[in-house]
């Protein structure tokens, strides 16, 4: 670990891992296994190239709720033009059919972001179009990869405000923007809206720097929107990024994880969803709990330092089987004060590692950041 | 041969032209190992090694100039190398040779980097020995510097 990596993680531990801080004590987590009904929908139709009937894995997070209900997740689809690839589309098709195939349906999907690759307007409308046959009603948060060729412009006017909240059935629900305010890195370089973009979607890239953030801006409209909102209440908040430090050089956190901490600490029900990591990841933060979820593209790897303690590892995806590590998630609130995230992983009958070697994380690893994209003309 | 190939695939960058060169002077056969090593000598050694991994670099990051330059077809799905590996992170280079499960076979990285050009990227596998191939093994083994090497180890 670097020495600043090191610095970090101990601030953290010191400011977040409070002694006797924890999201509320009545919460419990455990983990079921069981077939999924909508799941035969999916396969049924979408013919035989799917031949595992996968399993379900279940986080129950506890929670109030007025009444049961149940949402959906999908985030990280990074289609390209049709005419590039149909891989991402056909797991789009399939992530669609299995929601809308839900019974009973879920009040509502969040696209978590990372609809397009490379940003471009044929590539969010081709997200628009294949999310079309989703009847229910969908709230969109952007991702970095949807935002900077044209700084948000195609994504605004298809969507509209990339922070939002709203009310359903006893629970807050707040979706922020957490990809728009990166450095300028752009300017000076002269780059071309291109150019700006292949940085922004390189993951590994050492030139876009610490993009992810939520702002002072929008940390004081949070703050405003949950003045009125008893404390003890369950809100959910969702994020492209994850609202806490796991591994910056991937962006996996956002850098200003602490005052997000200091908006959020005088609620003890705070669930954080969120997509950009491609991968299972759990952690509890203070008073709040945070949940990564499944892209439906392709998994990232777990970075080699940061993963959480509290995070039981998903499986290291087969590279042959472009359905294997993928897929998407159900929430449900349910009336027994409990948040079930459920990963719907295509490949697997178990979401979880079982044992060492199905583990990426067996591996150790030592790794140094890209060189390349920082050399001249680069 | 090697030397002089390098050259030629580096015209562009005059300064490190000139740098090649001067390896060819210092280290040609006939005064290999007569000589303690200069430090311009060990600085030389280090810079063609950064030539490969900045090559390798870019052809796993799917720079298409690169690739073209470099005659290959690394994929053809728009996945680059880096989208399921960033920072060359689960190539795991340390633990081969080993028994590719992928392939049921005993397998070298190279093998295997061939196996992720045919398959997931549906790319053009390259000649083992091929100058893209010497890149990408370049890359991979400097961005794990550092890893214990475990062959075998799955
Ligand atoms: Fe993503
Ligand atoms: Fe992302």
């Amino acid at each position: 670990m670097s020495d600043e990596l090191d610095r970090i993680r101990r601030e953290m531990h010191a400011v977040l891992q409070q002694l006797g801080v924890r999201p509320d004590d009545s919460l419990q987590i455990t983990r079921r296994t069981f077939i999924h009904r909508s799941l035969l929908f999916g396969a049924a139709s979408v013919g035989q190239t799917f031949a595992w009937w996968p399993l379900l894995n279940t986080i129950d997070v506890a929670h109030a709720a007025e009444a049961p209900f149940k949402f959906a997740w999908i985030s990280d689809t990074h289609l390209y033009e049709k005419s590039l690839n149909t891989r991402f589309v056909d797991k789009v098709v399939r992530a669609v059919q299995e929601v809308q195939a839900m019974d009973p349906p879920a009040d509502f999907l969040i696209f978590g972001g990372d609809l397009a690759q490379l940003g471009k307007i044929e590539e969010l409308e081709l997200g628009v179009d294949l999310l079309k046959d989703l009847t229910i009603k969908k709230y969109y948060i952007p991702g970095e990869h949807d935002w900077y060729l044209d700084m948000g412009k195609k994504w605004g006017e298809l969507f509209g405000q990339p922070n939002w909240t709203f009310d359903h059935k006893g629970v807050r629900f707040i979706g922020l923007d957490t990809v728009s305010r990166g450095p300028d890195y752009w300017t000076v370089k002269k780059m071309t809206p291109e150019e700006r973009m292949g940085h922004m979607a390189t993951l590994d890239g050492t030139v876009a720097g610490a993009w992810a953030g939520v702002g002072r801006d929008q940390l004081d409209w949070m703050q405003k929107i949950l003045a009125d909102w008893d404390k003890s209440k369950p809100i959910v908040i969702f994020s492209h990024n994850p609202l806490y430090e796991y591994y910056p050089p991937w962006n996996f956190w956002v850098r200003d994880w602490r005052e997000v901490n200091e908006v959020l600490k005088p609620y003890t029900k705070v669930t954080n969803i969120h997509g950009h990591v491609h991968q299972v990841l759990y952690n509890e933060i203070g008073s709040m709990r945070s949940i990564g979820m499944l892209a439906t593209s392709w998994p990232w790897p777990y970075a080699p330092e940061g993963v959480p303690k509290l995070t039981k590892p998903m499986i290291r995806a087969d590279p042959g089987d472009h359905f294997d590590g993928v897929g998407w998630e159900t929430v449900n609130v349910n009336a027994e004060d409990k948040v079930d995230v459920e990963y719907i992983m295509w490949g697997r009958k178990e979401v979880f590692v079982q044992s060492d070697p199905d583990s990426s994380l067996s591996q150790p690893e030592k790794l140094r950041p890209r060189m390349a994209d920082n050399m001249w003309p680069y | 041969m090697t030397i002089r190939a390098t050259v030629l695939g580096t015209l562009c960058r005059p300064s490190f032209v000139v740098a090649i060169a001067a390896v060819a002077v210092f280290v040609g056969p006939t005064s290999a190992h007569k000589e303690p090593h200069t430090p311009e000598q060990l600085k030389l050694y280090e810079d063609v090694l950064m030539e490969e991994v900045r090559k390798g670099d870019l052809l796993f990051h799917g720079d298409a100039a690169t690739a073209k330059q470099m005659n290959v077809v690394l994929s053809t799905t728009g996945m680059a190398c880096a989208m399921c590996h960033p920072m060359a992170s689960d190539t795991h280079p340390q633990s081969y040779p080993k028994f590719q499960v992928e392939t049921s076979k005993f397998a070298t990285l190279r093998d295997m980097i061939n196996w992720c050009i045919e398959k997931p990227n549906q790319g053009e596998k390259i000649e083992i020995d091929s100058e893209a191939m010497k890149a990408l093994e370049a890359y991979i083994t400097w961005s794990n510097s550092g890893s214990v090497l475990v062959p075998g180890k799955h």
